[in-house]
């Protein structure tokens, strides 16, 4: 079994200091910060989740921040549920993308990535990092997954959902054709919703945290329609797209409509050569947690069964995240069990095959009890 | 096609045996304080609510989560003219996992009715908690 989405934390963004240029390290050390001395530079969200946004049980024995602590983190997830591998996604370093300067925004990705590699993704060969750009910054963003993306650590390139423009822009090529060089995806987790990246939803600003938790997936629906109509996969063909935590339910409602427009107005884009929804299920990966849960859970299956998401569906818990979905009790058709759970991550990132079905050494369930 | 409602798939436990157990001392749970206990091969929450005790499944009927680890709390209570008016402290546990607030003494979600975390007969006998599982 693979968890995609593992949030690893640090005690305190201080902690990325002695990997910071002198130049960027006078910011962090002096300079202001949004959430005062030991808070990670970026630009807030401006809704503010009113309780918190991790599981209130997520917090390690001592106190510290959730998802910092690898010992309680190794027995709370990774070995309670058996997991093969956990893709981590971190924590705050995605967020670099809403920082007006993108030169210091590149450089704290850099210090993240670096602080990764030192810490986290030498504890545990069950545990896969995410090497972390600033999208505001392309060429900047292409050095840094040319300067580690030989390193058999990072599974993905990582960004925020949020961004300036949807990702198949040429403005992020230079991206794209740094991933397809690394034999890369790129992963755009749900995030990055503050700073000087647009409103996340169409109307202009919603008001609550759960109304527009809810619609956060609008951002997802974005990029997957502009990188196919970019052309990014005719463009570089063994680019491979990951959306992480945006949800899973509208992508055959997306698909169907971008097939039925570009039939029509295919004049647009002629350097396509297959319908949207073909490009996708080849190139693109979906993670499925937070798992939408209709009453009739055929109503979720049947529309993601015609669209073919079988083959681009991946288990992601969330942890420690408050909207975590247990890996025993999230349930998927039968016959849709090993791909999801399992074989789709195992074939993205390369990893090794697997000697047993993809649950079958889940040790408990959810709660102990 | 088998179902994601986690609540139809609840983790496996005992099934009722109406059997009587001490659950614990009943001074180990003050008011406003909750203890988690294995009664009967399954973890309950203890809860003492302004001295009333009441027992709920550490199992919660949304996605499984640990339920009686939770935050116990007040709500904001319903509002017909977008006031808010906070009350009931003390009376709701938040699951620990994703938040869902429930009624401690009903066990009843307050978002959903319907929607009802298992609890458990409580007496307090010569000191002790007594829970019928």
């Amino acid at each position: 079994m693979i968890d995609c989405d593992v949030h690893n934390n640090w005690a305190s963004a201080e902690e990325l200091l002695p990997y910071l240029p002198a130049t960027f390290r006078e910011y962090m050390e002096r300079g202001e910060l949004p959430g005062g001395r030991g808070s990670f530079p970026h630009g807030h969200r401006p809704w503010l989740h009113p309780e918190d946004f991790k599981r209130q049980d997520a917090t390690p024995p001592g106190g510290e921040m959730a998802g910092s602590d690898y010992e309680f983190m190794r027995r709370q997830l990774l070995d309670r549920y058996g997991l093969d591998y956990a893709i981590l996604t971190s924590e705050e370093p995605i967020e670099v993308s809403t920082l007006a300067n993108p030169y210091y925004a590149s450089a704290l990705a850099s210090a993240a990535n670096d602080w990764a590699l030192d810490t986290w993704l030498s504890l545990d060969r069950r545990l896969k990092g995410s090497l972390v750009v600033a999208p505001q910054d392309p060429e900047g963003a292409a050095r840094e997954i040319r300067r580690l993306g030989d390193r058999p650590e990072f599974a993905q390139v990582l960004v925020s959902s949020g961004s300036q423009r949807p990702y198949g822009d040429p403005f992020y090529h230079p991206i794209w054709e740094a991933c397809a060089e690394m034999g890369l995806p790129l992963a755009a987790h749900l995030g990055g919703q503050g700073g000087i990246n647009p409103n996340p939803t169409g109307t202009g600003p919603s008001t609550f945290f759960w109304e527009t938790h809810a619609l956060l997936v609008q951002t997802g629906m974005g990029h997957v329609a502009s990188t196919i109509a970019h052309g990014v996969f005719e463009k570089w063909p063994n680019a491979r797209f990951v959306l992480i935590e945006c949800g899973i339910a509208w992508l055959p409602s997306i698909l169907w409509r971008l097939d039925e427009d570009y039939r029509a107005l295919r004049k647009e884009t002629p350097w396509l050569k297959r319908l949207p929804s073909e490009y996708a299920r080849e190139h693109m990966r979906l993670t499925t947690q937070p798992i939408e849960r209709p009453k009739n859970p055929d109503a979720l299956w049947a529309p993601l069964d015609d669209i073919g998401a079988k083959d681009m569906l991946m288990f992601a818990t969330d942890y420690p995240h408050w909207d975590f979905d247990d890996p025993v009790l999230t349930a998927f058709p039968e016959e849709w069990e090993d791909q999801v759970m399992d074989g789709n991550a195992r074939a993205l990132y390369g990893l090794p095959e697997r000697t047993q079905t993809a649950r079958e050494e889940v040790p408990v369930s959810g709660v102990q009890h | 096609m088998s179902s994601t409602d986690a609540a139809a798939q609840a983790p496996k436990t005992a099934s009722r045996t109406n059997k009587r157990h001490v659950a614990c001392a009943a001074d180990e749970v003050r008011p406003g304080e909750r203890r988690i206990v294995e009664v009967g091969g399954r973890s309950v929450g203890i809860f003492n609510v302004a001295g009333s005790y009441y027992a709920l499944h550490n199992g919660c009927p949304h996605k499984g989560g640990a339920l009686c680890e939770g935050r116990i709390t007040g709500t904001v209570l319903p509002s017909d003219d977008y006031s808010f008016e906070y009350g009931r402290d003390g009376e709701i546990l938040r699951c620990a996992w994703h938040g869902w607030e429930f009624d401690i003494a009903t066990g009843r979600a307050l978002a959903d009715p319907r929607v009802r975390a298992r609890s458990y007969p409580v007496t307090v006998e010569d000191g002790n908690v007594v829970v019928t599982v």
